[in-house]
């Protein structure tokens, strides 16, 4: 493999070319192997379901399934719930992140690895076993069934990893370069926000993906601390198209289908800035 | 070195302030607060009975608490090694090749495609992996039998159910790593790789003597975590095996949650959560101690 | 970056603003289930709100639809906060309802239930999962719950499959083996079962068992009165009979590997002859059955069955309208609603069967009629301690495959009974 330079188009290159991007291929297909069996048992009558089993195509793409789980979960709302809640989340994580990965990842901080550990104890802790103690906090101070309850509790606890993954990539960022603004008179925002983020902006585009991503799919804290229907997340109201015993498989996929495409649809969004990498010409 | 006269690393401690202060609120004293009921006999509402060490004694005790540890260490070993491993090849290969002869936007698109299972809420995934395990008419058998190979009960025997559900993990994994690669593979100055190629580097050297090193933090942290989240792995054994058959896919946070919500032995549960918890953060000191030192040594 | 910010901003004030307005002046009455809307259940209490409102127009009627995991993991939480509503469905048992009448979060029916003649409505071995004791153990004490349908467990079977194979409805133990013989001979496995849920074994484990049980065994295993020996006759009856059932090829081997909603469908596709489940899949099987005849028979031969009550009305402690929560729950007693539940395939308490028209009901509620009139309610086998459906579970799946004798059997899942019994003062 030649990086970069002119290679010439040979028969072993294009041979090369062809094999690696079907062996791609072969293995996205197998990647995406579930996602396509939710989405084909999304469009099934229930008798389809009984009759074909999971595998089998539907025969008409109904989309009667998917309009009744709409309805059935007031599937709008919680929509907008959830995207209140994850947006927040990731901005407010990634806030803090930022700010502790810089004290701790190019400030010279004293116990910096006990610091650090401090953060990963978030990461380290069961979630069941802080929730009847934040129980008791949120209802004291009067945020149980908000969802400004799960944004906070969550925010923080995703800061936990977002410091840890910062911090490390930014105790490897280059000192010269700091030093250099600094000279120049660079006050520490100033550094921040000026070089700091925009160098690192396939870190933290990655940061605000994984949170957003980690905080839409949660299930335990919403199930926890949102009690009213009219304040609960997709994930939870996926839970509605199922009952004690009984599950309508068709429903069920349907709701997952749901549940799923706004995520897929944030994704690709923004995953071109994450793409939007810097040049090296800017280090000079 | 010039002399300056003050150090431009000194004075951040106010940047962790905010963090700090919310952390300590909302994980700190929670934490603190459920080793406290560790020593007690609790529901969660009522008032706690004060039991001192039994809750300890007991845990110490429990078979099943410790044989799901093994499992853990089974997941970890499966988790860590190898979606890192594809996720550095992939990018790479992304990052370098496709990227390169095919363009930013083919390459992306792979990327993504790769990183969609970890979109997929892993209650949605496991139901589907129980289709594809399914010993009757799952795909997995399906295509077992068209290979002439034998089918398997994948999640109803004690042998195959926790590789089983290794498998999933492996395929909602891979997608991680490969983004955390990808992104900083960017960092990387591609000087670096054209002056090696001019003097004459395979890409097997290139990718060993400059991705790999230069990757490193990247590396530290996609380990770390995975191993961090293999012992906090809980939604696909509650969706899929409910820890069955028998006791043979039971890990260490599904156990520690049963306590919880399902015999609401808080207190018990507090207890197995702490032990867990000292578990992981004794795993993760050594490595954030290890972590820091290399990073010292490589600053200096 | 900015401009993202002002929007969720802007977004969060929204929902604040929401949120907050919630202007109660007008009384409502909060009612919360988690029963689907097109379940016999739902249907019936949809009547029940219906009517409240034409007899209470000054009224409004707050209803939320849960889901079961919500209610199973947050009740306790809900209950002890200022946000519980006025009347709830909770699952009944020491582990659910037991415990939240002990920490005295739910509201004491016992005076409302005599006046309003709920006691008289619902025969004693329905009622004792509505009462509980001090110590959260169901059978005796206050009542704490009330139930307006019953479940109980029984077979379905493919009737056309049975004529093709010339068997009838067996009418005792020997004969459903010889039946099931039957059809094994043909190349066919009997019975449905999906073992990779765990708790669908611990039912036919139990209506083994009951072969060999009498009233003082229930009472004994469920609600701890006096002593029980797991390695009595009931359990290992059970347990060694389980075992050569699976053993004559009764049930797929690879059972462990198959969950519950497939092994119902395989009923439902007409592949297998039996299915020993529940209730609570009647509804889904009269709708979704169309290719063949179906019945149900239960487990012959023997009186006691697994089954009981179904999940209680309670009324939380902190509830605002308590009033108007006793008024809907006798509403929901009514015989319109209860006789609504019947024509949608559900098992009233107190229902007119001569009102009912479909014939597979009829069979069902005679079924249920049968069973509470022998006083052959048993319940379920997980009821007695918090948690216990997965030692339970956890068992059977070693038992059946092979990895644990039925004596080793009986000593792992007697030890967290015994643990909770001792730990009940």
């Amino acid at each position: 493999m030649t990086v970069g330079t002119q290679s010439k188009p040979t028969l072993a290159n294009r041979l090369t070319s062809s094999l690696s991007l079907i062996a791609l291929v072969a293995l996205l297909l197998v990647m995406l192997f579930p996602l396509a069996l939710v989405t084909i048992n999304s469009f099934k009558t229930e008798n389809e379901y009984y009759d074909g089993g999971p595998f089998a195509l539907p025969q008409s793409w109904n989309t009667d399934v998917l309009r009744t789980t709409w309805e059935s979960t007031d599937y709008t709302t919680k929509l907008l719930n959830s995207l209140n809640i994850s947006l927040s989340v990731a901005v407010l994580a990634i806030v803090l992140s930022l700010f502790n990965a810089f004290a701790l990842g190019i400030g010279k901080v004293r116990g910096k690895p006990l610091i650090l550990l401090f953060f990963l104890l978030a990461i380290t802790l069961p979630p069941e076993s802080l929730v009847y103690p934040q129980y008791y906090f949120v209802k004291a101070i009067g945020l149980y069934d908000t969802q400004l309850a799960v944004i906070l509790i969550t925010a923080v606890f995703h800061s936990a990893y977002g410091t840890y993954l910062m911090s490390t990539v930014l105790s490897a960022f280059n000192r010269e370069l700091i030093e250099a603004a600094m000279i120049d008179g660079c006050n520490k925002l100033q550094l921040l926000f000026r070089i700091i983020v925009p160098l690192n902006r396939p870190a933290l585009s990655v940061l605000f993906v994984f949170f957003f991503i980690w905080t839409w799919n949660d299930f335990f804290l919403p199930l926890i601390f949102l009690i009213s229907n009219s304040r609960q997340t997709v994930p939870v109201a996926m839970a509605l198209a199922r009952g004690e015993r009984n599950m309508v498989v068709t429903t069920q996929s349907a709701a997952a289908l749901l549940g799923i495409i706004p995520c897929i649809i944030f994704f690709f969004l923004f995953q071109r800035t994450m793409a939007r990498g810097i040049t090296a010409g800017s280090l000079k | 070195m010039t002399q300056k006269s003050y150090s431009p690393y000194k004075g951040y401690t106010l940047f962790l302030l905010p963090g700090v202060l919310l952390f300590a609120v909302f994980i700190v004293l929670p934490f603190l607060t459920n080793v406290a009921v560790s020593f007690t006999k609790w529901t969660g509402i009522g008032t706690p009975t004060l039991l001192g060490l039994d809750n300890y004694f007991k845990a110490f005790g429990d078979a099943t608490f410790w044989a799901s540890f093994r499992n853990n260490l089974y997941l970890i070993i499966g988790m860590t090694t190898i979606p890192t491993i594809i996720g550095l090849l992939l990018a790479t290969v992304l990052f370098d090749y496709i990227s390169k002869r095919f363009g930013h936007g083919v390459a992306s698109f792979f990327r993504a495609g790769f990183y969609l299972p970890q979109i997929i809420p892993v209650v949605v995934a496991a139901i589907v992996w129980k289709w594809i395990y399914q010993p009757e008419w799952g795909a997995l058998n399906q295509v077992l039998t068209t290979l002439g190979l034998e089918p398997q009960n994948w999640l109803g025997r004690p042998t195959t159910a926790l590789p089983s559900v290794l498998g999933m993990l492996i395929w909602f994994q891979i997608g991680y790593p490969l983004v955390i690669f990808m992104a900083g593979l960017q960092r990387i100055d591609p000087e670096l790789y054209e002056a090696a190629a001019i003097d004459g580097a395979t890409w097997f050297r290139r990718f060993r003597h400059i991705t790999i090193p230069l990757l490193r933090p990247e590396i530290y942290i996609v380990i770390l975590t995975t191993i961090i989240f293999a012992l906090k792995t809980f939604a696909p054994v509650y969706s899929m095996t409910l820890g069955g058959p028998g006791s043979a896919t039971m890990v260490a946070s599904y156990f520690s949650y049963k306590q919880f919500f399902e015999t609401s032995n808080v207190g018990y549960g507090s207890t197995v959560a702490t032990i867990l918890t000292v578990i992981i953060m004794i795993v993760t000191i050594i490595y954030v101690r290890v972590q820091t030192g290399q990073e010292r040594r490589e600053t200096l | 970056m900015l401009k993202r910010t002002a929007i969720l901003l802007l977004l969060l004030l929204l929902v604040f603003v929401f949120g907050t307005v919630s202007a109660q002046d007008q009384t409502t009455l909060r009612i919360w289930h988690y029963e689907a809307a097109d379940s016999a259940m739902g249907v019936s209490w949809d009547l029940a709100m219906q009517r409240f409102e034409e007899l209470h127009p000054e009224v409004t009627i707050e209803f939320e639809l849960k889901t079961f995991d919500q209610i199973q993991q947050t009740a306790q939480m809900i209950l002890n906060s200022g946000d519980a509503p006025d009347v709830m469905e909770i699952n009944k048992g020491n582990a659910t309802a037991g415990l939240y009448a002990k920490q005295g979060l739910l509201t004491d029916l016992t005076e409302v239930a005599a006046e309003r003649g709920w006691d008289q409505l619902l025969s004693p071995s329905i009622l004792t999962t509505s009462r509980y004791d001090e110590n959260g153990i169901m059978g005796s004490g206050p009542i704490y719950g009330v139930t307006t349908y019953g479940e109980f467990v029984m077979v379905y079977y493919n009737k056309d499959m049975f004529a093709e194979h010339g068997v009838e409805v067996p009418t005792s133990l020997e004969e459903f083996e010889a039946v099931a013989d039957t059809f094994v001979a043909a190349g066919i496995t009997p019975i449905a079962i999906g073992a990779l849920d765990k708790w669908p074994l611990t039912q036919n484990f139990y209506e083994l068992a009951l072969y060999q049980a009498d009233r003082d065994f229930v009472n004994a295993y469920e609600l701890f009165q006096g002593d029980f020996d797991f390695h009595s006759e009931p359990f290992t009856f059970a347990a060694e009979t389980l075992v050569s059932h699976f053993e004559k090829g009764y049930y797929n081997p690879d059972a462990a590997g198959i969950d519950y909603d497939d092994a119902n469908a395989s009923f439902v596709q007409g592949l297998a002859p039996m299915n020993l489940t529940g209730s609570w899949m009647f509804g889904t099987f009269l709708s979704s059955i169309t290719d063949f005849e179906w019945g149900l028979f239960v487990m012959p031969g023997k009186t006691l069955n697994t089954g009981s009550g179904g999940n209680l009305w309670v009324v939380p402690a902190g509830a605002q309208n308590k009033d108007l929560a006793y008024e809907f729950i006798d509403l929901t007693l009514q015989p319109e609603a209860q006789t609504a539940m019947a024509n949608a395939g559900g098992i009233p308490v107190a229902a007119d069967l001569s009102q009912v028209e479909d014939a597979h009901v009829l069979e069902l509620n005679e079924a249920f009629s049968t069973i509470v009139a022998n006083d052959g309610l048993a319940f379920y086998p997980d009821w007695p301690a918090p948690g216990y459906m997965d030692t339970l579970g956890s068992g059977l799946q070693e038992l059946v495959g092979g990895t644990m004798s039925p004596s080793d059997f009986l000593d792992f899942i007697a030890a967290p009974w015994q643990d909770y019994k001792s730990s009940l003062s």
